[in-house]
């Protein structure tokens, strides 16, 4: 499909990946398609089963999810990546 | 002080905290101290389903041909199932409406509980489809060792919680000698740390004790194998999947101290035994694993696997209220099961949902006997 207007494009790094993504949809995804599995159940931001580790970096949500977001980390179904972050799974 | 249906008092109820403030008086939404409740509400009346829209004839046919011990894994797992439903359908009402002060908060209550009784009327319809005499089935759930061990651990803390509270509304504050039961203190601290614990323990209860069915049920399905089930078992984990985020804002917003800072100071006091409660219920999750599995496994799943999977989803519940994961676990050993668990697959539109002409007939014959008994009471 032929791009109809620059895409902005982050850096997601997560361990020793490098992951490029765009702000046309969620972060889950993208990450998905990068070929990393994310745990997931609903997609739409009520289960809190894809949070992920946010260490630096901006995310924001275009809906207020429904699950509780902890401070320090995101919802991947529904975040929408706003600059260069930086994330990590489990310890 | 004691309960009162329509408290009397005028009082802001965006001041008061969720649970041991005021009474609820009048069921308004149009100032709300937690909003997110009334979303939650919102969310759950939007997955309302019927048992009874789901034809489960095929599921009939399969049944009879799986073998002894698949049918030990399928029928163990609906009757565990049946008892955290059972608790669940009535809990939260019997034991927190009497406590709750915020009227959204009231609400999804209600209307959290309400949904579990679905998932209870679910079984029923599973079962009297696929066994000719479900009686045997239900009868076990009281009698079965495994069954009833599981039994005490998720009723221990609601029934504590409201012995406790039915004392503080007829006696009040102080400590009580209760024939049978021994010296009871109590005091609004004791009470919040009940209340607590038994909120840590539901979400254990919606977030982990419900999974290893779950997964039992989408291999079955994977299989082609009791699908109609397996379609009830999707609605009613995306109806769990809603509970489980309810039971996380409250333990968050106790934790956090924006709702009552007593409770933040309670819940760090609570924090090493509220992970006791996830391991606990994690091991037992596990143990329940090599009970199914006991004469035999099935295909794509085993006692080690779910054992993992077990351990990998109390870590991410256990993230998820801000607890330090405890397994070594870090990853799904069948992620397979999250597309049967997304919600994106669920459609329960009429022209999808088969409707079974069989339990037609039968929510009639039902009517004429025990839908009318209840009118007794
Ligand atoms: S998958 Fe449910 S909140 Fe993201
Ligand atoms: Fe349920
Ligand atoms: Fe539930």
């Amino acid at each position: 499909m032929p791009e109809q207007k620059e895409q902005v494009v982050h850096r997601v790094l997560l361990g020793k990946k490098q992951i490029l993504v765009t702000e046309e949809e969620p972060l889950l995804v993208q990450l998905e398609r990068a070929g990393i599995h994310v745990e997931y159940q609903c997609r739409e931001g009520y289960c809190s089963s894809c949070s992920i580790k946010l260490l630096w970096g901006n995310v924001i949500y275009p809906f207020e999810p429904l699950a509780w977001v902890q401070s320090g980390y995101l919802l991947a179904c529904c975040a929408i990546v706003k600059s260069d972050i930086e994330i990590a799974f489990f310890d | 002080m004691s309960y009162s249906t329509f408290n009397r008092k005028q009082f802001d109820s965006t001041k008061e905290p969720m649970f041991f403030g005021e009474n609820v008086n009048v069921a308004r939404y149009d100032q709300q101290k937690h909003p997110i409740f009334e979303k939650l509400i919102e969310k759950q009346l939007s997955f309302f389903w019927r048992p009874e829209e789901v034809d489960l004839s095929t599921d009939r046919k399969d049944f009879q041909r799986l073998e002894a011990h698949e049918q030990h894994i399928f029928l163990s797992n609906l009757k565990y199932q049946t008892l955290l439903d059972s608790v669940q359908g009535r809990s939260p009402n019997v034991a927190l409406l009497p406590i709750v002060s915020l009227p959204e908060l009231e609400t999804w209550i209600e209307t959290w509980s309400f949904s579990e009784t679905i998932h209870s009327r679910s079984y029923t319809h599973i079962i009297r489809n696929i066994v000719n005499d479900p009686t045997k089935i239900f009868d076990d759930i009281v009698t079965n060792a495994e069954i009833t061990k599981r039994a005490d651990s998720v009723s221990i803390y609601y029934d504590r919680l409201i012995e406790m509270v039915n004392l503080y509304n007829t006696m009040g504050m102080g400590t009580f000698d209760i024939p049978g039961r021994g010296e009871i203190e109590i005091s609004m601290p004791k009470l919040k740390k009940a209340l607590y614990l038994t909120i840590a323990s539901v979400n254990v209860l919606e977030a982990i004790r419900f999974y290893v069915s779950f997964a039992c049920s989408f291999g079955f399905a994977e299989r082609t194998l009791m699908e109609g089930n397996a379609k009830i078992i999707k609605l009613i984990a995306r109806d769990e999947a809603l509970h489980l985020t309810g039971t996380q804002h409250m333990l968050n917003l106790m934790a956090s101290g924006k709702d009552d800072p007593e409770m933040a100071v309670i819940a760090a006091e609570c924090q090493n035994e509220v992970r006791q409660i996830f391991i606990e219920a994690a091991e037992q999750e596990k143990e329940w694993a090599n009970y199914l599995f006991k004469d035999g496994s099935m295909i794509g799943l085993n006692a080690q696997i779910l054992g993992q999977y077990v351990e990998y989803i109390t870590n991410v519940r256990m993230q998820a209220i801000g607890l330090e994961t405890h397994f070594a676990t870090k990853n799904n050993p069948i992620p397979w099961i999250n597309a049967w668990l997304v919600s994106d697959n669920v459609q329960v539109a009429p022209q999808e949902a088969e409707i079974s002409s069989y339990l037609v007939g039968q929510t009639d014959n039902s009517l004429d006997d025990s839908d009318f008994d209840d009118f007794d009471l």
